[in-house]
Formats: structure tokens, C-alpha cells, sequence
């Protein structure tokens, strides 16, 4: 029997290596394979300049007896926690706006509006928003408990003062997300729905939810990897302080190997891989998701 | 102008064969027709032999050329896709010319093909608009349109109609046939419409999962069905099957004793026959009359479409039976009906489903 | 529609709606507004105290002038805009032909090359920092535009090429095979059939990655040193210590570093919520 594999049709073969060449090869080049190099580089010890000796897992070893290393998780945990809020927050605020009145499309820009702004202006605003003396919140909570809190200067509450910064415009962005779902809710399920008289929150639950659980999981996928991305605010707003308290992996890290007196590459490389170890983890169970989809489509 | 031959022509998916060997001859300038319920192969072969699908094994050849190995577009073939896959950003003028364009055509040359399509579709005042603007059937031509440029050997249809209402597919099927009339081309038609087959082929090729079941003309397959998968897929409404025993009868007749204990005689035609053997036998409800002798059978369900009255009732051993009775007959449901058969228009049918004897009633 | 359309309610609850959505923006919004208002007022209102009562004169003028005047701002704009456009175009730029490769063509590491694509898009910044730095310096290339824009163009290119793959494989298949019946080649069916019809996904990847470009930090701050390369971002942070409590012109700043992407998004509305959107309705 002869068999006609794709063995012909040699311009259909080779395509698409040549239209994959440019990107793939520079995405290789600043993407995958830094990582293997920043794997290699956490068992040195190296300063960036000299020569680099091999030290085994003793970066590692270091880090279980660094405090740092620990204060830095134990926020980045809470980061992970508090950011989810943004999902069930943003899809209260586009229930809210899911109407027909007018002007709603400007509020609905609105509202998203913080999502367009860097973070490190977001930061700018909060630190100004937290500023004792005169900042906007510290006012409110004197008028409301008679003492005023310095939040971004106190070692209690200035991670959860950052985290509340980032969920401003995490929560704007699943809102988004919510938007666009609901607006592409099948409305004849809804009437259906409705005949079988469910209403409100079993309506939401049991007919609404469903139908919306593509954008749930793109929030879920954007939420976690903005929390173990945090970075730019916890630097805007407090440098890691006051006192290292807010100190998360990425931060610890910059701080280690980046910055002007940061010189412990292998060190720093041994923080980002213990990081990306834990995005790991959610990276595999996305992409495990999202290959699923690809067997079925 | 060529003709098409396969031959035992195979596709697998991983360990799955989709297509079993299939031989088939398509004539120069012959309209086939591939037919069959849907998950029976007949787009895939199609798209095998435009070469959008790979062979597995066996050869193909167009006007006696070995194609099996040649790129789509070096095949000499065109295609009228179902979806008619029209370029959405480009004006029907250049959705017609595109190809040819790309192609490296003369402009004169491309003009005058352009021309002569559009004219010979009606095309002509369309040439600037884009697909969205044009109606369901305007569409359908600028697609016919775009495979008539190329002057192709063969002409592939892939279920050109089905996204047409009932009207506009009645029409165009007229001008497809008008179309094959004037280009004189090599067409194969793929559609999950017997109707349809029914009316346009020359030739029909009915495919059920993977393998041709039967290859005939029109009337051929109506008339000496080769199995009871054929004999039930051509014809509508679909014919009866009523499952019974055979006995070899006086002067070559053959008996045949219904589920219910009804006898019917047949003229065995060189057939022959065990006692007791069991069979089907298959008759079209338009060869059954109300009234008559014969078989007796419960009324279900009468539908009075005032041309014919069709009457769906039930024999003693439980089988439904069909009836296309005269538009002014009437029974109404639960009452009893005696059904009038013709012996020279039954099928019967072994126990493998394979035709022992033709109702052939052209004989 | 779910929730029920407020039409539907009582005239009371329709007035409260309408009642409630301004000022539940105000409330939403509320930093904002403090910065906005903060940053035309004049230094004495907050030598004085005058935090949050309507500004004693408009300042704005002065203030923002100041900040262009005292300060880089407007060479750090000019930076970002230097590093965001070319980035801009070489990720959409090449993610159209990775994207195009992904969707259309069947061999056997697709999947793996499309999820490296995917999953390279949602690691650490860290993980890459000093591997990344390593290299930039040795292709003489630290502290430089082009730097900056090799980095976030190869960066950027795995959600691009995600975005791209996903858009083309929703396009009809027939598209394509109908020109390949025809003999089109493989590169005259990207450039004349699917280029055209990617139009939306340029535009909302364009805006999109605008933004995320112009908006990072972490790059800004360990890539660039000298004012002539330092984007927006990062000199926002060095002003921020050089004025320390001259909230006014702070303020002002941050107005300033944060427009284009603003203007972007508000004209561009459409693409840029269609390009984060993508995904969050089907699949």
C-alpha cells in the first residue's frame, strides 16, 4: 500500500517555520531561555562582575534561615488572598452597571478608568490618598475612631494599605471581564429562567454564573499573576519598609540583585526561582485548562 | 475536460479508517452526485479529491493524470465550498478575479473570463459590491462564479445549497443543472439531500461510513436498490420494511409469510430461496393502495395534503407500514384499513439486507 | 438581561438608581479626584492646611508649567514614547506571522511552540531580570532605547501571538483553502486574505500593548540610567524623592505621565476593551 503522508507539498511544510522563525527565536532569546540561566545562576555565588563559584543549593539554605525570605512570603500570600477580592468586587460593580439608562457607557468607562493608569501613578495616589496629616483617609478614619493613622508607616497596616491600592485597579479590570460576559449572556436561558420563577440570587447562581465562567477564569488567571507580580507599588509606595514589613518575592529580590547596592545575583536568582516556582503551580493548572479546551474544540 | 478515477482509495485518522477502499469511475463531463447521511465520508473523498486532505492510500487520477501527490491548485479542479468562503474585505469583482490574480494571469485576460462569468451568472451589476451586502443566493453565484474563472476540469460541490431556504434551493438547483449543461465539465456534488441527488445526477454514488453502497443512476437506485440501507436512503417517503419468512412456491414463485401471517406471491425472477428463510420484504408506500386485499393494518395517523392522503398505520405483529393513498381517501386513526400490494413493486431482501429480488416495475 | 432591566422597577427605584450611580463614582474615583484637584492648587493652600476646601486660586498654569520647567518630564515622555511605539509595532508585528503560523497550519509541535508562547507570558519579571540584563550588556546595549524595546517587543510577542493564533483560528478555514484550491502561496494568502481581515486584532493588540508598555516599571527602573532613556515611569519615582512634599507639582506629574495611555484608551475604547475582553465569552 503507498502511502501519500505529507511528505509533499514542501512549501506547506516548511511555512510555518519560517513565519514562527523571527518571533520565536527572539521570545527564546529574552524569555525561555533566561530562566534556565536564572535556575543556573541561584547555585553560584556571584556579584555580577567577578567570577561566579559554584555553591550548590546553599543560596537556598540561606534563604530558609533569612527572615526577610519569610516576611516576603508571608505577604506574598496575603497579596494572593486579598487580591482575589477583585473578582467577586468586580462582578458586584458590573451587575451594578449592567443596565440600559443613559450615559451608562461613560460610567462604565469610568469606572474602568483606573485600570488604564500605571501603577506607579496609582501608587502616587494612595501614598498622597494615606499621607498623614493630610491625606484623604487618614481624615476620614480620625473623623470616624478620634486617632489618625500614618497606614503606609506602620508596620501593621502598610502591606494591607498597598494591596488595597492594587485592588483599585484589579477590581476595575475583572469588572470589564463581568461586562463583556454578561453582555453576552444568552437572554433566552434568562427568560427561561425566569418562567421557572428563579429570581435573584438563585438566578445569579444557578443560570448567570455558568454562562460567565470564561470571564471568571480569565479574572482568576489576571488576578493571580497581578498579585505574584506585584512589584511596582510595594517600591512606589514604601521601598519594602517600613522596616522591611512590606517586602514581597519580587521586591526582596530587586532589592538583592538590581538595585544601586544589589550585588547577590545568585542569591536574588534563588528568590525569583523560588517565585516562579510558585506561579509555577497556577501556570501549569491554566495551561492544563486551557489545553483541554484546545483537545475539545 | 477529464475524467475522474479512484481506486481503492483509503483515509485513516490515527488508527481510524474513514474512507474503506473505494473504486469509482466519474465519466468526462458526467454529473456525480456523493450521497449519504452525514458522518458517511462523502465531504472528506470530496476534499481528498480536491487535495485538501491527504490519501492514505490508493490512487486518484484526473483526465488519466496520478493526482494523489499534486497540490491542490496543480489538480485542475475548483471548488464551491458550503460555507461559499467568499473574502468578506474584498469586492465581488475581486473575489472572482483573485485567484487568478495571484497566480500571475494577464489582466486582459483575467477581464474577459471575469466578464463572461458574470454574465453567464448574472453577476455583472454586482461586480462592486462586497459579500455582506449581497443576498443568500447572490452570494452562492459569486462562489460558482469564482470557480467558473478558473476553467477547471472538474467542478467540486461541497453541499453548495444547504444554507438556502427551501425557494431559493429549488432555483438554484436549476441553475446548476443549466450551468452543466453549457460547461459541459466534469461536476461532483456532494449533499446530504436525496432529493436533491435525486434530481440533478447523472450519476449517484450513495456512501455510508466509508464505502460506496451503490453507484447508479438516478432511477437505477430507485428501482433495483442494491440492500435495504440504499433502498431506505432513495426515495421519499422512505420505503416499508416488513420483516417475514420465504418459501419456494409453484412455477419459480417465491411465498413470502408476513410477521402477521399475511401471504404475498412473488414472481421469484431466477431467484432462489430456502423454506423458511428469513427476509425483509421492502415496498414504497406509493406502490401500496388503500383498500384492496392483501394486508390489513391499523390507522395511526392520517396526513391529508389534498394531492395524496399518506396514512401511517400498523400491521398485527406491531411493524408500521406507510401508505401514499389517492387525496380523496380517508380513515380515521384506530379504524381499520385494508391495504392493497403490488407483488411486481416488492423488494425482498436476505437476512445480510442484500436485494435477492428487484420490485423493478420498468421491466 | 440579567440583572432585570431597571425600567422594569418602580419609578422610585429607578430615580435612586440614577440617584446612586454618580455618586457611587465619585466615592470610586475619589483618589483621583483628590490628585486632580490637588494638583491645581497653589503651594500656600497646603503650607496653610488647605488639604481638601475648594483650592484659595486656580494653580493649575503655574504648577504644571513648573513641572515641565524644574524637571525632565518632558524628556521622559519623549523616552517612553520612543520605547512604547517600536514596541508596539514589532510585537503586533510579529506575532501576526506566529500567530498566522499557529492557526493555520497543522504540525506536530504546534501546541507545544503556541503554550511556550503562552506560558513565557505569565512568569515572573524576576526570573528573567538578571539573565536579561546580562545579555543587553553584552550586546552593548544596556542603557539604550533599542534595549529597552528588544526586551518588550520579544516579551510582549507571547500574549500577542495568544491573541493573534486565537483570532485567526475563529476566521473561517475556508477562507484559506479555497485560495490554496486556487494556487495562491502560502505567504500571498497571509498578505492578501488573513492581513486584511486581522485588522481588529491589530488595532486592539496596538492599544493594548501601548498601555502595558508604556505603563511598566520594573524594566523602566533596571534598563534605563541616563535622562536621555528613562521612560515616564521610572523618573516619575525620582521625582517623587526629589520633591517630597511639593504634592502640588507631584500630583501635576502623575497627570502628566498618565495622559497618553488615558488618551489612548478613551479613543480607542473599542479595541482596547475588545482586546482585554478577548476569551472572557466563549471557550
Amino acid at each position: 500500500m503507498a502511502t501519500h503522508r505529507s511528505s509533499r507539498w514542501s512549501q506547506r511544510r516548511l511555512a510555518p517555520w519560517l513565519f514562527l522563525a523571527p518571533g520565536a527565536l527572539l521570545f527564546l532569546l529574552y524569555v525561555i531561555i533566561p530562566i534556565g540561566q536564572s535556575v543556573w545562576i541561584s547555585f553560584y555565588d556571584w556579584d555580577g562582575l567577578g567570577a561566579a563559584t559554584w555553591i550548590g543549593l546553599r543560596n537556598y539554605a540561606d534563604l530558609l534561615d533569612d527572615d526577610s525570605f519569610y516576611t516576603s512570603l508571608r505577604n506574598n500570600v496575603w497579596w494572593l488572598v486579598l487580591y482575589l477580592l477583585a473578582i467577586p468586587a468586580g462582578l458586584a460593580i458590573a451587575l451594578f452597571l449592567n443596565q440600559t439608562v443613559t450615559g451608562i457607557r461613560l460610567y462604565k468607562s469610568l469606572f474602568f478608568f483606573p485600570f488604564v493608569i500605571s501603577q506607579v501613578v496609582v501608587g502616587l495616589i494612595f501614598s498622597w490618598f494615606y499621607a498623614p496629616d493630610f491625606g484623604l483617609l487618614p481624615r476620614i478614619l480620625g473623623f470616624l475612631t478620634g486617632t489618625e493613622t500614618a497606614i503606609l508607616a506602620d508596620e501593621r497596616y502598610a502591606t494591607f494599605g498597598i494591596i488595597a491600592a492594587g485592588l483599585w485597579p484589579q477590581i476595575a479590570y475583572c469588572m470589564i471581564l463581568y461586562l463583556t460576559g454578561l453582555n453576552n449572556i444568552n437572554p433566552e436561558q434568562v427568560e427561561a429562567a425566569r418562567m421557572d420563577n428563579a429570581r435573584g440570587f438563585a438566578m445569579l447562581w444557578h443560570i448567570v454564573l455558568p454562562q460567565l465562567r470564561p470571564a471568571t477564569f480569565i479574572a482568576l488567571v489576571v488576578t493571580v499573576i497581578g498579585a505574584l507580580r506585584s512589584f511596582d507599588l510595594v517600591s512606589i509606595m514604601t521601598a519594602g519598609g517600613p522596616y522591611g514589613s512590606t517586602r514581597v518575592l519580587s521586591y526582596f529580590m530587586y532589592e538583592q540583585s538590581l538595585s544601586e547596592y544589589g550585588t547577590a545575583m545568585g542569591y536574588g536568582a534563588a528568590i525569583a526561582v523560588v517565585l516562579f516556582a510558585i506561579m509555577l503551580v497556577f501556570i501549569s493548572l491554566f495551561i492544563t485548562r486551557m489545553l483541554m479546551q484546545e483537545r475539545n474544540a | 475536460m477529464a475524467d475522474v478515477t479512484l481506486r481503492a482509495i483509503t483515509k485513516s485518522f490515527g488508527d481510524v479508517r474513514i474512507i474503506k477502499g473505494i473504486d469509482l469511475e466519474i465519466a468526462d463531463g458526467e454529473f456525480c452526485v456523493f450521497v449519504g447521511p452525514s458522518g458517511c465520508g462523502k465531504s472528506t473523498l470530496l476534499r481528498m479529491i480536491a487535495g485538501l486532505e491527504d490519501i492514505t492510500s490508493g490512487s486518484l487520477s484526473i483526465g488519466g493524470r496520478e493526482m494523489a501527490d499534486v497540490e491542490p491548485a496543480g489538480r485542475g479542479v475548483a471548488m464551491v465550498f458550503q460555507s461559499y468562503a467568499l473574502y468578506p474585505h474584498m469586492t465581488v469583482r475581486d473575489n472572482i478575479s483573485f485567484g487568478l490574480r495571484m497566480t500571475g494571469h494577464k489582466p486582459a485576460d483575467i477581464e474577459a473570463r471575469l466578464r463572461r462569468a458574470a454574465d453567464m451568472l448574472q453577476l455583472t451589476h454586482l461586480l462592486d459590491r462586497k459579500p455582506s451586502q449581497l443576498s443568500g443566493g447572490q452570494r452562492q453565484r459569486v462562489a460558482i462564479g469564482r470557480a467558473i474563472v478558473r476553467e477547471p476540469q472538474v467542478f467540486l460541490f461541497d453541499e453548495p445549497l444547504s444554507n438556502l431556504d427551501a425557494a431559493l434551493r429549488v432555483q438554484m438547483r436549476t441553475e446548476i443543472g443549466k450551468l452543466h449543461a453549457d460547461l459541459r465539465a466534469t461536476m461532483i456534488y456532494v449533499t446530504h439531500d436525496q432529493v436533491e441527488a435525486m434530481t440533478m445526477a447523472g450519476k449517484i454514488v450513495v456512501l455510508n461510513a466509508g464505502a460506496v453502497e451503490q453507484a447508479g443512476s438516478p432511477l437505477e437506485l430507485y428501482h433495483r436498490p442494491r440492500n435495504l440501507f440504499v433502498a431506505g436512503f432513495i426515495g421519499s417517503p422512505r420505503m416499508n420494511f416488513v420483516a417475514g419468512t420465504a418459501a419456494p412456491a409453484a412455477h419459480g414463485r417465491i411465498e413470502v409469510v408476513l410477521g402477521d401471517g399475511a401471504r404475498v406471491l412473488l414472481d421469484g425472477r431466477g431467484a432462489t430461496v430456502t423454506a423458511a428463510q428469513p427476509v425483509t420484504l421492502g415496498i414504497r408506500p406509493e406502490h401500496l393502495t388503500a383498500g384492496g386485499g392483501g394486508l390489513r393494518a391499523t390507522v395511526r395517523l392520517a396526513e391529508y395534503l389534498g394531492s395524496e392522503t399518506m396514512f401511517y398505520a400498523q400491521l398485527a405483529d406491531g411493524s408500521g407500514i406507510a401508505v401514499k393513498a389517492d387525496g380523496l381517501a380517508k380513515a380515521a386513526a384506530g379504524s381499520t384499513l385494508d391495504i392493497g400490494i403490488n407483488p411486481a413493486a416488492c423488494h425482498l431482501f436476505d437476512k445480510d439486507g442484500v436485494a435477492v429480488i428487484h420490485g423493478d416495475l420498468t421491466r | 438581561m440579567f440583572p432585570r432591566p431597571i425600567q422594569k422597577s418602580p419609578p422610585w427605584l429607578q430615580l435612586s438608581y440614577k440617584a446612586l450611580l454618580p455618586v457611587a463614582l465619585v466615592i470610586w474615583l475619589l483618589p483621583l479626584i483628590g490628585i486632580a484637584v490637588t494638583s491645581v492648587r497653589p503651594s500656600s493652600d497646603l503650607a496653610a492646611g488647605n488639604y481638601f476646601g475648594w483650592p484659595s486660586r486656580f494653580a493649575g498654569v503655574e504648577n504644571y508649567a513648573s513641572v515641565f520647567q524644574n524637571s525632565n518630564i518632558g524628556w521622559y515622555i519623549l523616552n517612553s514614547f520612543k520605547v512604547t511605539i517600536p514596541t508596539v509595532i514589532g510585537a503586533v508585528g510579529l506575532s501576526c506571522l506566529t500567530g498566522f503560523a499557529l492557526a493555520v497550519y497543522k504540525f506536530r509541535l504546534n501546541l507545544a511552540v503556541f503554550f511556550m508562547f503562552v506560558a513565557g507570558n505569565f512568569v515572573p519579571f524576576q526570573i528573567l531580570a538578571i539573565p536579561v540584563r546580562e545579555l543587553t550588556l553584552r550586546l552593548g546595549l544596556y542603557d539604550t532605547i533599542t534595549g529597552l524595546v528588544l526586551f518588550h517587543a520579544a516579551f510582549q510577542t507571547g500574549f500577542c501571538t495568544l491573541f493573534m493564533r486565537n483570532f485567526i483560528k475563529a476566521l473561517p478555514f475556508a477562507l484559506i483553502e479555497s485560495a490554496r484550491v486556487e494556487g495562491v502561496s502560502e505567504w500571498k494568502i497571509f498578505r492578501h486574505i488573513v492581513l486584511p481581515l486581522m485588522r481588529p486584532a491589530i488595532a486592539a493588540l496596538s492599544v493594548l500593548i501601548f498601555t502595558f508598555v508604556w505603563n511598566d516599571y520594573f524594566w523602566a527602573t533596571i534598563m534605563a540610567q541616563s535622562a536621555d532613556v528613562r521612560p515616564v515611569t521610572a523618573g516619575m519615582n525620582e521625582l517623587k524623592g526629589q520633591w517630597k512634599v511639593a504634592w502640588e507639582l507631584i500630583t501635576a506629574a502623575s497627570i502628566v505621565a498618565a495622559l497618553p495611555p488615558v488618551a489612548m484608551f478613551f479613543l480607542m475604547q473599542k479595541h482596547f476593551i475588545a482586546g482585554l475582553t478577548l476569551g472572557a465569552t466563549k471557550g
